[in-house]
């Protein structure tokens, strides 16, 4: 590669008290882009994240074979730190002078109870940006109201839409909240402040919530309504402006393709690909609206075309005629595609228990100051003496006497 | 306390369409100043519903309504040469542009980035597209549906052999379009330090790359191709009620910790056959996903929903601190107690259609940045007097520049 470049963010410094999900999204974005990461934890409080599978070669043992944990902490610098000690918080503090920003994602008032609120913080460093994630915010009749990712799918209007009419609604089938719109907007919210910081060299704090930033990127449903009085159906896998525009059976195991035909010329491309078959020029075909309201007949017809063909054949040919397709991926298929890989979307990182297993970068091309996947996710505590050591100038002594004290686990 | 904070001294330029207009509307909420540039022919997104009082017209797109309010517009002919110099002259002022162009597009009429940066060395400029700017896929058509289907996020909507369903509002554009906002703070925080600026290359296809969760090292770690959650018993499953339906995660794993407050919840209701539910067999997610163990916890479960509203039990469930959740529609957003609360939801005086909109608000709170919706989404043309005049040009020339078809004004 190119070692002469420059990282984005260098010279950042996150002291990251967040676990779990969206909080260590985030900061692996962060860390990707050049800034250095000091992730804290602790034998007696481990990120849960790392008890998650799935594990290396389907081991659950330990706390360092989870690779939900290992992709969303690669990177970092991984300290342990027994924060409910009463020593602890000397050590945190003196992170907290070198660092630029300091986050969790914790119930509100934990912090607090360390000492390490807002108000002590801005003290301790001026300049800190105090990043803090709550589900539904701090404050409110439903505050302290629990969820998953898959409770808030379905609280901010994602789930409700995603069903196959007259089927219970099903959504993304994953955590979708926890994984796009909290860290993203945690990740904006923070660069934002950073930028601010620019001109006024003061710190502030940021709070982000999920169900907020997830409807700020799902609004139509409420909108809408409030606009029309109409409530938006489910959308199977259609779409009101397109059609044929679905998933069509292709030959092999659970292997279909997407074709999404927009305008008229897109549609006759579809049909030259085709063939231009007779049944393609009946009347009830003959534009977007006649397509809409004969959508099942049209999209079985398809689906007849599609059913005895290779999926990646079929997409290679469409694309060259210029219709929108593409074969639905399984994660092998994505980790696969010649063109992610092309784009070193994908890397693998050598790591002492797991080995070289699997990472991704942020869907972010920087051309002058490249995102980097350069470590495997910490060993719990792997790096406690080198930051210590060498970024807090702790001395081997005092080192020595915290670990024994059990401060350092 | 009053937040002065903004980041208005940040310049901006928005020539996106149907995609990319979310990235440049997270500035414009924090105050940065967003010129949306519209082709002669008009943004794409314009003719896209719903619409206003269900009324198609180009100002009554409620998708361009909300990712461009707060936005100031302008249209510009690319086509004309008259048309590239205003553009490279916007540029030579601007921090940042954001275009969602096929890639090739603007190197062939001569407004590479290289072009552009030779003009303006700091300027930072952002591309959304479907697949990237290089690569085998770069300058094919691609859509929300194939993006998401390609890049491995949608298999994961859909279990067993059924075909996935497709989630709404373009998420694989709005997954792009943050990001696209991410890397492009980041490149301007770099260019404000160092002077130097450069181009962000962000796609669609690699965006649905975050959302996999965990699919991507099921298959290196484990071999396993996993499909979504939603078939085992009381973990992330959906349940309907008397007015719709209900999300519920009740356990995850072995945790017997997590499912004692739903053993509880259902025996204080008196569900009829609640007991069933206290048994370790529900600890074992093997049970859960078998189809007796589904079948039996959705048999007793929903006997007990079906009577009830969702908020009912939204708000029982959660009493007894177990993660339920409405599956809420759009009137139940409008309504949500929690949100309007927090009067989150935003009356948009949207002038030229003469009613308000209502739109989301604030997605995140800052000690001194203050978070605005602005002002209405930009008619056609309706800044670009304005903006033209910024940037040196008499009026004369701005008459004349429309009369040639280089620029549209506005009647003001």
């Amino acid at each position: 590669m190119l070692p002469n470049l420059r990282k984005a963010l260098e010279g950042i410094v996150v002291c990251d008290f967040s676990w779990v999900g969206a909080g260590p999204i985030a900061t692996n974005v962060l860390g990707q882009c050049g800034a250095e990461v000091i992730k804290i934890e602790s034998r007696n409080r481990p990120d849960l994240l790392r008890t998650g599978g799935p594990f290396k070669d389907g081991i659950n043992e330990g706390l360092e074979r989870s690779g939900y944990f290992a992709n969303r902490n690669p990177n970092k610098k991984g300290i342990a730190l027994d924060m409910s000690h009463p020593k602890a918080r000397a050590v945190a503090v003196r992170l907290i002078k070198k660092s630029d920003i300091v986050i969790n994602n914790f119930r509100v008032g934990q912090m607090e109870k360390w000492g390490l609120g807002w108000e002590d913080v801005q003290k301790i460093n001026p300049r800190i940006i105090y990043v803090t994630m709550s589900l539904q915010g701090e404050t409110g009749p439903q505050k302290s109201y629990m969820g998953f990712g898959v409770n808030l799918n379905a609280l901010c209007g994602l789930t409700a839409q995603a069903c196959f009419p007259g089927e219970r609604p099903f959504g993304t089938g994953t955590n979708y909240t926890d994984h796009v719109m909290a860290p993203s907007h945690t990740l904006f919210g923070i660069m934002a402040a950073l930028l601010e910081r620019e001109q006024t060299g003061k710190g502030q704090t940021v709070a982000v919530s999920q169900l907020k930033s997830a409807i700020s990127m799902a609004p139509m449903s409420a909108m809408a309504y409030a606009a029309n009085g109409e409530t938006l159906g489910p959308a199977g896998f259609g779409d009101q402006n397109a059609a044929p525009h679905g998933l069509y059976t292709t030959l092999g195991y659970r292997k279909w393709i997407a074709i999404a035909v927009f305008g008229e010329d897109e549609w006759r491309a579809l049909k030259k690909v085709m063939g231009n078959p007779a049944w393609a020029e009946d009347g009830k075909f003959g534009s977007l609206q006649e397509r809409k309201a004969h959508e099942q007949e049209l999209n079985d017809h398809v689906e007849a075309w599609t059913r005895g063909q290779h999926a990646d054949q079929l997409m290679n040919e469409l694309l060259r005629h210029g219709v929108k397709t593409g074969v639905v991926n399984d994660a092998r298929g994505a980790i696969e595609d010649g063109h992610l890989r092309e784009r070193e979307f994908w890397s693998y990182l050598d790591h002492p228990v797991m080995g070289r297993t699997l990472y991704n970068r942020a869907p972010i091309r920087l051309s002058k100051t490249p995102l980097r996947l350069e470590t495997a996710a910490p060993l719990l505590g792997q790096h406690t003496r080198d930051v210590l050591k060498g970024m807090l100038d702790y001395t081997d002594a005092e080192i020595a006497t915290l670990t024994e004290e059990k401060v350092l686990v | 306390m009053s937040k002065t904070g903004s980041l208005s001294s940040l310049h901006i330029l928005d020539f996106t369409g149907e995609l990319g207009p979310y990235a440049t509307k997270l500035f414009a909420g924090l105050g940065a100043d967003v010129i949306h540039i519209e082709p002669i022919t008009g943004d794409p997104l314009r003719f896209i519903g719903p619409f206003y009082q269900n009324r198609p017209g180009k100002e009554r797109s409620l998708q361009f309504i909300y990712y461009n309010a707060g936005k100031r517009g302008m249209v510009i002919d690319l086509n004309k040469e008259k048309g590239r110099e205003v553009f490279v002259d916007l540029c030579k002022g601007a921090d940042l542009l954001f275009e969602s162009f096929t890639p090739g597009y603007l190197d062939g009429l001569g407004l590479s980035y290289d072009v552009l940066s030779a003009a303006n060395p700091k300027l930072v400029q952002t591309s959304i597209t479907p697949f990237g700017a290089f690569g085998p896929y770069s300058t094919y058509p691609g859509s929300d549906l194939t993006c998401s289907a390609l890049g491995g996020f949608l298999y994961l909507a859909g279990i067993d052999n059924e075909k996935p369903v497709r989630a709404c509002d373009n998420q694989s554009y709005r997954m792009a379009e943050v990001y696209a906002a991410v890397g492009s703070s980041i490149a301007a925080l770099f260019a404000q330090r160092t002077g130097v600026g450069q181009f962000v290359d962000v796609s669609c296809m690699e965006a649905v790359g975050m959302a996999l969760e965990t699919a991507a090292q099921c298959w290196d770690l484990e071999g396993v191709l996993r499909r979504g959650r939603g078939r085992e018993a009381g973990s992330a499953t959906i349940h309907p009620c008397k007015d719709g339906f209900i999300a519920l995660v009740a356990i995850m794993g072995r945790n017997k910790v997590m499912w004692e407050p739903f053993v509880e919840w259902m025996k204080d209701e008196g569900v009829d056959g609640w007991e069933a539910f206290d048994s370790d067999s529900w600890i074992n997610a093997s049970y859960r996903e078998s189809r007796e163990g589904y079948d039996l916890f959705c048999r007793i479960f929903e006997r007990f929903t079906m009577k009830h509203t969702k908020q009912y039990l939204y708000d029982a469930g959660q009493a007894h601190r177990v993660a339920v959740s409405p599956v809420s529609s759009g009137k139940d957003l409008l309504e949500n107690p929690q949100l309007n609360y927090h009067d989150f939801w935003q009356r948009l005086n949207h002038e030229p259609v003469g009613g308000e909109v209502v739109c989301p608000g604030a997605p995140y709170e800052f000690g001194n940045l203050e978070w605005h919706l602005g002002d209405f989404a930009p008619t056609f043309g309706q800044h670009t007097a304005q903006v033209l005049g910024e940037c040196g040009y008499s009026r004369t020339e701005i008459e004349a520049l429309h009369k040639e078809g280089v620029v549209h004004v506005a009647e003001p």
